[in-house]
């Protein structure tokens, strides 16, 4: 029988850097406030004994607040395990060990991990943890997860504990609690239920909705504990007293140590800074817009093109020219000349830039500058419906759409989570990128970053005007009443053992990507457009099957300028993954071959806001059916091919006109100059006519009164 | 007075937590008990939300939220 370990904690305590380091995984990780949302586990063996590690959600309390905190409540509930592990951070050891005390009063096969001890000693100071240990009876560790010899320590202590003997861990402030009187009005619910007993009497003076569910109490055992009075204050105001005393002097600065102690209360130097009221949304506007250059201008770019040069002069080349040489049939040499080398290996070159984007959203979110944003921009958010928190899904969702809906579960407000894993599709992920680079570097030479990045805010743009347009309609979807209690990580600099990981991770998901999907789908995609059904091979395409198939939707796309089966054929084949709407242009001629009607240039960029826009890929369909439903799903997919379209066909007309009318430079900007000058103004007039406050009542603010006033 | 009407960068003293849901229950196990002392240390650029100190750690809480706290006054 495998031994079962289950860890637990707070969040951001680093149970899943334990995890990873304990069974050699790579699951996310990152310095926030529930970046796991679901359990994994793995068995691994150690020393000879096979040992099945379970990583939770983080949680504050057995009485859970959100989702994915019930996840991790349940498991502990259900007593499955053989040793539960609560993982502590030092730095917050009071708050840390509430877990550990509600841990031990439901008398789970307790350990305490002090994480984070590192930490504590550049400061200079020591934890005497074998007080706590005597104190509380229960197996205190402390360790650092980021070395492997500490993780060794913790495996072999572990396993002993397993073995040994329990010691009943020692609660003196349980007796100051009415437990008896609790259990003599529901003991008889108490058999039924099968709980713990002493653990569901303290959670019903806790007055736990889940445990007093599960007891299902009658209306007079209501009102006999009710009269008991209000025990819910006390019980916690009692953990924490309790845990004041245990932790009381058991930090202390190391005599043998050097000084050096934060300065403590008050904002830090670096916050003051980050969250000043007037610098703070520039500064983050600001850092965007330089992770962008350097991703996809300067070093980006540069990489790129050194990758490119490679594939094409080293492998590409002298592949095609052997091959036709060996006298190989002409379709396999141009099977592999257009449909591989151009096509996957027209993805494979944006390796470098895929990479580093994935590792400047790594930054931001290990940093702690990611918390930070969303409380800045909380404020915003609410205004649409949506949380400061949903900035956490959409950021990650620059960098693949299907994996950041996931961390949407964090959300408490129904709404708001349906919200966020619909809107967060339009932010434009890595996968979209080949396809903006390639199309307008075809077309618009100079101007090549300029419609990138427009094509990254216009994204961002459409999600905050859908949002707005949900929260503002009367829709369903309306927000409801949001709490937003969100913990804010200390700073932390990511160690060079994570960067090089977080690179060599997510160059091995690319390559891996390209090598597999997007290889076969290509290869099946030139099949299909270079053979008919009657004649066989046929060089230019007439007459293919996809030529046939794809022609019957074209026409559907002729006003928005791209109704050519080419541009239907990869768009389509785009619903597998967005790289493939580019590699199957490349395979398929080349971006010129397919924009060739009078408004080019128009007709691309149109194209371009469609990948943008419309359905990302199948497997963020899966991921958003896992999320929300089929319904909404369905719902999505309507929303973005609609969207898609509608935009797109703005984008193509305006284009469209522009060229038509060649207006001058300063035209245009005085339009949208004026147009800003007119919104501002229409505001103004607004606010100074209803006296600062429209009295809407949505604010709970009583603007009638203070006019009377 | 709560936690909304509280100053930035001054410290105060919890009094009580009001209401009686999920939402008092899980500022009272974060460790908002009474008699804690709070920092509050900043409010939001585009307001709503208050960033406070307590304990050792850092947490923001919408208006909302805030209002649950009552304070008892400035330390």
């Amino acid at each position: 029988m495998a031994l079962k370990v289950a860890l637990t904690g707070n969040p951001n305590v680093g149970k899943t850097s334990l995890y990873n380091r304990v069974t050699r995984s790579f699951e996310h990780v990152g310095n926030w406030h529930g970046v796991t949302v679901g359990s994994i586990e793995k068995t691994v063996v150690y020393e000879g004994k096979t040992v099945t590690v379970t990583d939770l959600p983080g949680m504050y309390s057995l009485s859970v607040y959100s989702f994915e905190e019930g996840i991790a409540r349940d498991r502990v509930l259900e007593g499955s395990d053989d040793v539960v592990v609560n993982i502590c951070e030092v730095n917050n050891l009071v708050r840390n060990m509430y877990l550990t005390l509600q841990l031990a009063e439901l008398g789970a096969p307790l350990v305490v991990v002090v994480n984070m001890m590192d930490e504590l000693k550049k400061q200079g100071k020591v934890l005497d943890a074998s007080r706590i240990e005597k104190e509380l009876g229960v197996r205190v560790i402390p360790m650092s997860a980021k070395y492997k010899t500490d993780s060794d320590t913790f495996m072999s202590e572990v396993c002993s504990f397993a073995d040994s003997e329990k010691a009943k861990p020692i609660l003196p402030y349980l007796k100051q609690l009415p437990l008896a009187k609790v259990e003599s009005i529901i003991s008889e619910n108490l058999r039924r239920s099968g709980l713990k007993k002493d653990w569901a009497c303290l959670k019903v003076l806790e007055n736990d909705e889940f445990v007093k569910e599960k007891l299902d109490l009658s209306k007079a055992q209501n009102e006999e504990l009710k009269k008991l009075g209000d025990y819910s204050g006390r019980v916690a105001q009692l953990r924490y007293e309790y845990i004041d005393y245990l932790t009381e002097g058991a930090i202390k600065d190391d005599p043998k140590g050097d000084k050096k102690h934060k300065s403590e209360g008050g904002l830090s130097s670096v916050d003051r800074f980050v969250l000043n009221k007037y610098l703070a949304l520039p500064l983050f506007l600001l850092l965007m817009a330089a992770i962008f250059v350097v991703t996809f201008g300067f070093l980006g770019k540069w990489l790129s093109d050194l990758l490119e040069l490679f594939i094409s002069n080293c492998i590409g080349g002298p592949l095609t020219a052997w091959l036709s040489h060996a006298g190989a049939p002409k379709w396999v040499v141009a099977l592999i000349g257009d449909g591989i080398i151009n096509g996957v290996g027209g993805i494979l070159v944006f390796l470098p830039q895929v990479v580093l984007l994935f590792f400047f959203l790594a930054l931001l979110e290990d940093s702690g500058y990611i918390s930070r944003v969303a409380f800045m921009t909380d404020g915003l958010f609410r205004k649409i419906g949506l949380s400061g928190r949903s900035v956490f899904t959409m950021l990650m969702g620059f960098g693949c759409s299907a994996t950041a809906l996931l961390t949407a579960r964090g959300l408490e407000d129904e709404n708001t989570r349906k919200k966020t894993v619909l809107l967060t599709p339009f932010m434009s992920c890595s996968a979209r990128l080949p396809v903006y680079t390639a199309i307008a570097g075809a077309f618009f030479l100079n101007g090549r970053p300029l419609i990138v990045f427009a094509m990254y805010v216009l994204g961002a743009a459409v999600a905050i005007v859908i949002a707005a347009i949900m929260e503002h309609s009367g829709s369903r979807l309306k927000s409801g009443k949001l709490s937003f209690i969100m913990e804010m990580p200390p700073y932390r600099m990511p160690t060079f053992e994570r960067v090089f990981q977080i690179i060599a991770n997510n160059a091995k998901v690319y390559i891996i990507r390209v090598g597999t999907v997007i290889f076969a789908f290509n290869v099946i995609i030139w099949l299909l457009s270079n053979f008919s059904l009657t004649k066989g091979f046929v060089s230019d395409g007439s007459g293919s099957i996809l030529q046939t198939v794809a022609g019957l939707i074209a026409p559907c796309f002729a006003p928005l300028g791209f109704g050519n089966w080419r541009a239907v054929t990869s768009l389509l084949s785009g619903l597998v993954a967005k790289e493939i709407v580019i590699s199957s242009i490349s395979s398929l001629g080349g971006p010129e071959a397919i924009f060739m009607e009078e408004y080019a240039g128009a007709a691309a960029v149109a194209f371009m806001t469609f990948t943008l826009l419309y359905t990302p890929c199948i497997a963020t369909l899966g991921a958003m059916r896992k999320e929300i439903g089929l319904k909404y799903m369905f719902f999505g997919l309507f929303l973005q091919l609609g969207v898609a379209y509608v935009i797109s066909l703005l984008v193509y007309w305006s284009g469209v006109l522009l060229i038509m009318f060649k207006p001058p430079v300063w035209g245009i900007v005085l339009v949208c100059v004026g147009s800003i000058l007119v919104a501002t103004l229409m505001i103004a007039v607004r606010r100074l006519v209803s006296g600062g406050c429209r009295s809407c009542g949505k604010c709970g603010r009583d603007c009638a009164k203070r006019k009377n006033k | 007075m709560t936690l909304n009407d509280a100053q930035a960068q001054k410290t105060y003293t919890i009094s009580d937590i009001c209401g009686n849901g999920n939402e008092r229950r899980r500022l009272l196990d974060m460790g908002f008990t009474p008699e804690t002392k709070v920092d509050v240390l900043t409010r939001a650029p585009l307001g709503g939300t208050v960033l406070v100190s307590l304990r050792n750690f850092t947490v923001a809480l919408r208006e909302d939220a805030a209002a649950l706290v009552v304070l008892k006054g400035r330390v």
